[in-house]
């Protein structure tokens, strides 16, 4: 079955990989926090943190394609954007594209958003596909997100494989039958899958817990083994993708 | 729906992150009121069982399809404040493992989707629910209707949030997003309205705000649904 998750390429070897999960995701929320409120003209501050976010690609061995394929799923809202551009007719000159005026102040506005929202994806691209998501929340509970939460997350993620490709396969055998919808009156079909998958998930997830009462399964969540230890590494990581988008944003 | 990073400003960010975290932390509240040691799994199974649902397209005109959202099918199924937390788990979990919505725009995405999309509305449909007759096509409806509404004042909230931060104009933004969800929120009514009334047929125990009286579910062996 085919899934578009992120953490596919989290066991990787690179020195990106073997740190401990904690450093990346201060640093990366930090890189995110500070790219998302830098004012939009310093341009040369968007560079460095892209420099910084390639140079991170290169070091942790990611395939650009699945790095550039995950970045597509911002497009459609920097579109979206770009189609109110015109509508903005406030200052800052403007410029003729054909038939269409656009501001600068409108221009300035898609940059900002096309530029941030990059960078911030990207950071998080890197993060995910980094990190096994079971360590990701073994970091999260180090760092005392109360245990329910990540517990229930864990199990989420779980489950998340097994109804998607559920809900796949109720796809493939609807589409093979002939189904071809193409308005909201013949939504039915639909309704009637997602009953289903309701219902099907519903009764695995019982039998699933039975299950894990059987294997000695005694609630607070699943332990895994994390095996990462805060050390020099981390902090000068943590350091440098923290700080230096910081220095940049300053110096420039 | 899944504003990303960098569309809002610092203010809005900060606003309905602090209006998302107090609900959901109060859901997490009732949640650790309400459920026992076997109900982490079966919630979790909720979340995993929305973020599936939510790959289904269904088609709307001509082709061109939209996807369910389920605020209100997991309100109705759950109960507002464990709805409310299966879409904030649905939605961490796209954030964090598939990059679909913002670090920074969490707090936004989980106040339209979670708070308003599926707590507020839950609130509307018991009133619609408590002014129509105590029977089963009505309770469809109502929820189909709430359906509706959650999803339309989730747009209404994603597009006033950009508008606040000076991403798009409110008065061309507003009345974009509210013309195309009314138009996708029908689909995710029917769809409701259909996936709770085969529910109720075949396990109704499964439903939890489903407090009306009269002959209970005519019985249906649950192996059909296997």
């Amino acid at each position: 079955m085919k899934h578009a998750f992120l953490d596919r390429y989290s066991h990787l070897e690179s020195p990106v990989h073997r740190l401990d999960p904690r450093a990346k995701l201060v640093g990366f929320a930090t890189l995110v926090v500070v790219c998302v409120t830098t004012p939009p003209r310093l341009y040369a501050a968007f560079v460095a943190y892209l420099g910084l976010e390639a140079a991170l690609i290169v070091l942790s061995r990611l395939p650009w394609k699945h790095v550039l394929k995950r970045l597509l799923v911002v497009l459609p809202f920097i579109m979206v954007v770009a189609a109110f551009i015109p509508f903005f007719s406030k200052g800052g000159g403007s410029y003729n594209l054909g038939p269409v005026r656009i501001s600068g102040h409108g221009l300035l506005i898609l940059w900002n958003v096309a530029a941030k929202s990059t960078v911030s994806v990207l950071a998080v691209i890197i993060l995910s596909s980094t990190t096994p998501f079971s360590d990701l929340l073994g970091a999260m509970e180090k760092m005392r997100v109360p245990r329910l939460f990540t517990s229930l997350l864990s199990f989420t993620y779980r489950y998340i494989f097994v109804l998607v490709d559920e809900a796949q396969r109720m796809r493939r055998a609807r589409d093979s039958r002939g189904w071809s919808g193409k308005w909201l009156w013949q939504a039915k079909v639909v309704g009637h899958m997602i009953a289903a998958l309701f219902l099907r998930s519903y009764e695995r997830g019982e039998r699933v817990y039975a299950a894990m009462l059987a294997r000695g399964y005694g609630g607070g969540g699943v332990r895994t083994f994390y095996a990462y230890e805060l050390g020099i590494l981390e902090a000068g990581f943590a350091a440098l993708v923290a700080l230096f988008p910081l220095a940049a944003r300053l110096l420039s | 729906m899944h504003i990303p990073d960098g569309f809002l400003n610092a203010g809005v960010s900060v606003a309905t992150g602090a209006a998302a975290a107090g609900v959901v932390g109060y859901g997490l509240y009732r949640a650790r009121e309400e459920l026992d040691e076997k109900s982490v799994p079966l919630l979790a199974l909720g979340a995993a069982f929305i973020f599936a649902a939510q790959m289904l397209n269904f088609p709307v005109a001509g082709g061109t399809s939209g996807h369910f959202l389920g605020g209100m099918l997991a309100a109705v199924l759950l109960g507002p404040w464990l709805g409310g937390l299966v879409l904030t788990l649905v939605l961490l979990v796209q954030c964090l493992g598939f990059a679909d919505g913002g670090l920074t725009a969490l707090g936004a995405n989980v106040f339209n989707m979670a708070v308003i999309g599926t707590v507020a509305t839950y609130f509307l449909f018991r009133g619609l629910k408590a002014v129509l007759p105590r029977r089963r096509p009505y309770f469809l409806a109502a929820a189909g209707l709430g359906a509706w509404l959650s999803v339309v004042l989730a747009s209404g909230a994603c597009a006033v949030e950009l508008a606040l931060s000076g991403t798009s104009p409110l008065s061309v933004a507003l009345p974009a997003m509210l013309g195309i969800h009314a138009v996708i929120g029908v689909g995710e009514a029917v769809i409701t309205a259909l996936v709770l009334s085969v529910v109720l047929a075949v396990r109704p125990d499964l439903v939890r705000t489903y407090d009306l009286p009269g002959p209970s579910a005519v019985p249906v062996d649950s192996e059909v649904s296997r």
